[in-house]
């Protein structure tokens, strides 16, 4: 009598308009009248989709659902269902979402609560090398009813409708994209998905591949027959080998199951998907070079128009997108464009999934509706900075992304308003940094990294972003001169302006957002010989203090033996021996080395 | 005329069976976390020991299957365990010596081990 019921009240907007909070006030206080508010949980999340049957409750276990709770059936739902273990039949409403599934194995837990699985509906609750675990999901429906009774143009208007936009960066209106391909005449077309996630520390597209494999051809399968192609490749990183095994072993099922091959499920649609395997640069995740890669040159780009979309894949149209992308698909046609375009906010239609790394209590992987914000994430969902430490910073879009400060994290989480911060959503990366981190080291970091991944094709992208990291080098190293940022901010805005592809044309975000947010660090570094994170080795210096009492352990720790002292007595460290390795902090016990 | 829709419902509904075969029903299902990441973690091991218990005949009644990752990095390998008529229980970093814990404890005897619980 009476299960140990968790009761979820939905929290999106809507469901607040309508008063889901004074629900659960009232809800609580019942709970506790009838002497169960331990045994029930009550719990908040975010918006479940459901906002025109709201206020929602939704009762595990079970699953049950009810809508439209007014405060006069709180007493009703507690009396006969949580302690009489009696659903009420009259509130219950059927919800049979793609994505309602994942919320019912997890949504009671706080890290996922708040999200919102629908690109990752799959990941985390089937087993991705069952093709059976796929389809008792409702998986291939969405190709079946396209296949069934939707034209390729109802495909590409209700697609739409969604508003759905492209996940690998550019945030393209993917209904357009399909429409352009479409509309470009050719005896052959292609399409591509794009796996080869080269940013540093974003992993969404590698688990979603690894989760879900079948979704990302359903929804290829659909690109494919609204814009009236019958092959498709899947370009994927050589360093994802569980990944191209499971998606492989995805195309062979498929392929037995008549859902892949010629006459697809008794049709007189034919396609079929092969893997291509990219060699891990970073550039190679540009569409154009990764056309070239396909064909066998060197993944370098060119210049657009022409877009793929007109002469792509040996020169023929080609629509190529984003592993989340395609997985979004197939619910945008099961549950409707309508449906979709419901969920976010302003022109940013849906989810978007983030790989949230650095310096964070739960990383892990996040699918929130965009205009969650990203104090929502860093602390609602993911819990904040461990160790008590202050925040600093967020970069988002990874490489290509900007860095943003405290002042920011109001800010909503969508194409439009992180662009108008000055950074972008880019495909997903979000790293958390904290004060024990140097800005200039950050932007050393990415650009390090964007620097050494430029193919060498355009001249500001090869040479311009060499030159910035020559000056960052020499910032961080304490031998910065008047002048530095100035430029670097030239540099930067050329390099933008000047360069052939996204890669150099995004290269100089990082030091440029870094500059314009946390100027006064790189200033002293310049002016002042200063590292307020103390990550600057070169402005570094350690001391010994009277708080030593001659132990020796800093002595024989040192490798390079630049501490002297008799024992007993008070050490000192030879500045011009040290290479400031920081043994002697780590081993002494007394507090008796400090940092300058 | 039999259109791919009703194809793909009867694929369906043969889908399920064929998962209703492998014991898909049973009181207690059992799910390892076997993505890139969590075998990182060691959850190939994890598998193992679930596995042997299995076919060695000391546990029944439960339905083992891989997962792909959920997302929760710091806390891999992750096992969840949904038993009919409660509520899912999902446990973090979970070892191989654990994981013969939670056979022993929670599988066989029901006791949710509350300290390994993610919530
Ligand atoms: C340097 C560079 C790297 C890129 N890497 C990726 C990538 O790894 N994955 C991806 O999907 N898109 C990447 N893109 C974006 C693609 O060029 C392209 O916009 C995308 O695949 C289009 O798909 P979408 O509309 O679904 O986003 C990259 C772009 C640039 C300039």
């Amino acid at each position: 009598m009476g299960k140990e019921y968790v009761v979820t009240l939905c929290e999106g907007p809507s469901c607040i308009h309508k008063g889901s909070r004074r629900l659960r006030q009232l809800l609580e206080k019942k709970l506790e009248k009838h002497g169960i508010a331990g045994k029930v949980r009550t719990f908040l999340s975010g918006c479940l989709g459901m906002c025109a049957k709201g206020p929602i409750m939704v009762i595990n276990p079970g699953y049950v659902i009810y809508g439209g709770v007014t405060v006069d059936d709180v007493d009703e739902i507690v009396e006969q269902h949580l302690i009489k273990d009696n659903p009420v039949a009259r509130l219950t409403v059927k919800e049979s979402h793609l994505y309602n599934r994942f919320f019912r194995v997890f949504g009671d837990a706080k890290f996922f609560g708040k999200q919102m699985r629908i690109a990752l509906r799959n990941c985390g609750i089937i087993d991705p090398e069952s093709i059976e675990d796929y389809l008792s999901l409702r998986g291939y429906e969405a190709l079946a009813k396209v296949l069934t009774d939707m034209t390729p143009e109802d495909v590409i208007e209700e697609l739409k409708k969604s508003g759905l936009r492209g996940r690998g960066g550019a945030g393209f209106p993917t209904g357009l994209k399909w429409q352009f391909t479409r509309a470009a005449e050719s005896d052959e077309k292609y399409v591509i998905c794009n796996a080869d996630e080269g940013d540093p520390g974003a992993f969404m597209d590698r688990s979603a591949i690894e989760g879900d494999p079948h979704t990302v051809i359903e929804g290829m399968a659909i690109g494919a027959y609204a814009i009236g192609a019958n092959k498709g490749y899947m370009y994927i990183r050589a360093e994802y080998p569980l990944a191209i095994e499971r998606i492989q072993k995805a195309i062979d099922d498929a392929k037995k199951h008549g859902i892949l091959g010629d006459n697809i499920l008794g049709s007189d649609f034919s396609f079929d998907v092969e893997i291509k395997l990219g060699a891990g640069a970073f550039v190679c995740g540009e569409e154009t070079a990764l056309i070239h890669s396909i064909e066998g040159y060197r993944g370098m780009p060119r210049p657009r128009p022409p877009y793929p979309s007109v002469k792509g894949l040996f020169d023929k149209p080609t629509l190529i997108n984003n592993v989340e992308t395609w997985a979004n698909i197939p619910v945008v046609i099961i549950d409707g464009g309508d449906w979709f375009s419901k969920v976010g906010v302003g022109k940013s239609n849906g989810t978007k999934v983030f790989a949230v790394a650095g310096r964070i209590v739960n990383t892990g992987l996040v699918e929130v509706p965009m205009g969650t914000t990203l104090r929502e994430i860093i602390y609602d969902i993911c819990g904040g900075i461990p160790g008590n430490k202050k925040f600093k910073a967020v970069q988002t879009g990874g490489p290509s992304g900007g860095c943003l400060p405290e002042d920011f994290l109001d800010t909503s989480i969508d194409y439009e308003s992180l662009a108008e911060v000055g950074s972008i959503m880019g495909s997903g990366g979000m790293i958390v940094i904290d004060e024990d981190s140097c800005m200039v080291q950050m932007a050393e970091f990415f650009l390090e990294f964007t620097q050494s991944e430029s193919c060498g094709k355009c001249t500001p992208c090869r040479e311009g972003t060499k030159r910035m990291l020559e000056i960052l080098t020499r910032i961080s190293k304490g031998k910065g001169q008047d002048g530095d940022i100035e430029k670097l901010e030239r540099l930067g805005h050329m390099i933008q302006k000047a360069s052939l592809c996204g890669l150099g044309q995004s290269a100089p975000n990082p030091v440029l957002s870094t500059l314009k947010n946390f100027r006064d660090e790189y200033k002293e570094h310049i002016y002042n010989s200063k590292c307020r994170a103390g990550q600057c080795k070169a402005m570094l210096s350690y001391l010994i203090t009277d708080n030593c009492i001659g132990c020796g352990a800093c002595l024989r720790a040192c490798p390079v033996d630049a501490i002297t002292g008799n024992k007993k007595e008070k050490h000192l460290i030879n500045q011009d021996i040290c290479i400031k390795c920081g043994k002697c902090y780590e081993v002494c016990k007394f507090d008796a080395v400090a940092k300058s | 005329m039999v259109t791919p829709l009703d194809i793909i419902k009867k694929k369906r509904a043969e889908a399920v069976s064929r998962i209703i075969g492998k014991g898909y029903l049973s009181t207690k299902r059992v799910y390892v976390g076997m993505a890139t990441c969590e075998i990182a973690a060691g959850s190939d091991e994890v598998m193992r020991v679930f596995r042997d218990a299995i076919s060695k005949g000391g546990l029944t009644d439960v339905y083992l299957s891989q997962k792909g990752c959920v997302g929760r990095c710091n806390l891999e390998p992750t096992v969840e365990i949904i038993e009919s008529g409660k509520n899912p229980v999902r446990y973090g970093l979970i070892t191989p010596e654990k994981a013969q814990d939670i056979i022993d404890r929670h599988l066989k005897k029901g006791e949710v081990i509350t300290e390994w619980v993610i919530d």
